[in-house]
């Protein structure tokens, strides 16, 4: 029973200290982003691996969600005779919800777990020490261009995402079920607004990228420095990024669309 | 000659003064106090695991002390700010145990890094430079190999240019020795001693290779327990009436140096029934 309460305490000690240095960690990567103005090479090098690399299986993704999106939306939107609303459904459902949120998973699982692997194995196998000492900052080096590349990477991604998904909808819904195309077109202009909408769901987007970069860079650089350290940093970062990801989406969803 | 007849140093580069340091439980110096002789080539000896390559990083301040100081040049590095610390680090080179290159970026490229970080040289002076020390390690041929590519010693000789690339005044070698096959090693020796006549430097080796490190050193320090257990030119440690000197000296198992990390007595461990392994 002690042992257990033992346990608990020291769990909550960990975290609230790993909390803590999360907090300097964003302070320093934070104040390290404008020495990338110079260096913007570095930057564009990061957005090729975490957004390009991204790029093919956030299209994929896209195109099937939103023709699942389609099929849903038409069973039900049928029954009540609206099935010319289903350009709007499927729009709003995507540039809302789904693009950033869908986006947002699918990057931390496929970049955000790279970054962290990658940057703990610079930390087992010295490489981060070595820079240290040819008094090269990692954070200004490795860390912040990761940083700065994910975050402007991740809203580019979901818009991609929600425009594909569209595409996708139209091709089930008019190509295949048959709904009226010039209604499905005009129904989404006239009910999707720039400002409320897309602009909402790409900030969105912007914060999700902000958090699962920085979960993933601090996880890598906080590893402790074996294989074994670096595998349960990588995990870490996939599921603290999914929950902060799903977490955020309901505070801002609840901030944005329901004032 | 900065090394007076009773082992003292006359002129330092570096000074460890009552230096203690922890790692959890586990004491790893105790006040520990030595000096590094400028423009020679002074070699820290010690049993395994005694911490040399924690007292290196301490020197180049990538771990704090708990108590004591460490000067370099007449500066507490433990006390520089950040930009202060990365400007002495520009003037210290150190070759990891490790080698610690940047495996996504090719040797040549791993060499001319601190150049393109800390300079504004044209790129045909940077290959001119990076080719010039590649070629003093053997390995020009290897330009273009990722370290994935290289075998643990050659790794270790990239590590070397790099390190000299930026002209250090003090080179740091974690076990340089290890790993290099005669001919290498010859060479290596031979590179070390030219390298610090040459460029007027201060070479710090940690090394467990005994014949080499006596050769080419100037001044040498055994350490053990956290603590100096002698310091002078290699002449006077081979004089040592010190038991412990002689034994780590000439190799041999038995004498006053413990083979083994502390542990509880053999056979009462062997046969005791002990099952708190099983319970951690
Ligand atoms: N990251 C660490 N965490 C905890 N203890 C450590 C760590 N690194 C080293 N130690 C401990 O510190 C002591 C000194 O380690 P160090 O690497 O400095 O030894 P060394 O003298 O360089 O040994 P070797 O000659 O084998 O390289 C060892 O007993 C080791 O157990
Ligand atoms: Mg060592």
């Amino acid at each position: 029973m002690l042992d257990w309460f033992q346990h608990f305490g020291r769990f909550w000690i960990d975290l609230s200290a790993s909390f803590g240095r999360a907090h300097l960690f964003l302070g320093r990567l934070l104040l390290s982003l404008p020495s990338l103005l110079v260096r913007f090479g570095l930057v564009v090098r990061q957005l090729y691996a975490s957004g390009v690399l991204t790029l093919s299986i956030v299209l994929v993704s896209g195109l099937f969600v939103g023709m699942v999106l389609a099929l849903q939306g038409y069973n039900t939107l049928v029954g009540f005779g609206a099935e010319e609303s289903l350009g709007v459904v499927v729009a709003l459902t995507l540039v809302r919800e789904l693009g950033p949120v869908v986006t947002g998973l699918l990057f931390a699982g496929r970049a955000g777990s790279a970054m962290t692997a990658e940057i703990g194995l610079m930390k087992a196998t010295e490489q981060l020490a070595g820079l240290e000492m040819m008094a090269v900052d990692p954070f200004k080096r490795i860390f912040a261009p990761r940083f700065l590349a994910g975050f402007i990477a991740l809203p580019c991604l979901a818009a991609m995402f929600s425009a594909v998904g569209v595409i996708g909808g139209y091709l089930v819904g008019v190509e295949v079920l048959g709904v009226d195309d010039g209604a499905f077109w005009s129904q989404m202009k006239a009910a999707v607004e720039f400002g409320d909408d897309v602009v909402n769901g790409l900030i969105k987007a912007v914060v999700f990228g902000f958090v699962v970069c920085w979960i993933a860079i601090f996880q890598g650089s906080d590893c402790i420095p074996t294989s074994e350290g670096v595998s349960r940093a990588t995990t870490r970062t996939v599921v603290y990024s999914s929950l902060a990801i799903l977490g955020l989406d309901f505070v801002l969803t609840a901030i944005m669309f329901n004032v | 000659m900065p090394v007076a007849e009773d082992g003292s140093v006359t002129d330092a580069l570096v000074e460890i003064r009552e230096l203690h340091f922890k790692r959890g439980r586990n004491k790893i110096f105790n006040g520990i106090s030595m000096d590094i002789p400028r423009g020679l080539v002074t070699t820290i000896m010690g049993p395994s695991g005694t911490g040399k390559t924690t007292l290196l990083k301490m020197i180049g301040a990538q771990l704090k002390p708990e108590k004591g100081t460490v000067n370099f040049d007449g500066q507490n590095v433990h006390r520089l700010g950040r930009r202060h610390l990365f400007d002495v680090r520009k003037r210290m080179g150190m070759l990891f145990q490790s080698g610690a290159l940047l495996t996504d970026l090719s040797v040549f490229d791993n060499v001319a890094f601190p150049l393109r970080e800390h300079t504004d040289m044209p790129e045909s002076l940077i290959r001119h430079l990076v080719l010039l020390r590649l070629h003093a390690v053997g390995l020009r041929g290897a330009r273009d190999l990722k370290p994935a590519q290289l075998s643990g010693g050659m790794a270790r000789r990239v590590a070397l240019a790099r390190a000299l690339i930026l002209d250090p005044e003090i080179i740091m070698y974690d076990e340089p020795f290890t790993g290099q096959d005669p001919i290498s090693m010859g060479v290596l020796v031979e590179l070390i001693a030219t390298i610090n006549e040459a460029l007027n430097l201060t070479s710090l080796i940690v090394s467990h290779d005994i014949g080499e490190a006596m050769s080419i050193s100037d001044y040498v320090v055994i350490i053990s327990d956290g603590a100096v257990v002698q310091a002078g030119t290699p002449e006077q440690l081979q004089q040592s009436s010190s038991e412990w000197v002689q034994q780590f000296l000439n190799g041999k198992a038995d004498g006053p140096v413990p083979f083994q990390y502390p542990a509880p007595d053999y056979h009462n461990d062997l046969f005791s029934g002990d099952d708190s392994q099983e319970k951690r």
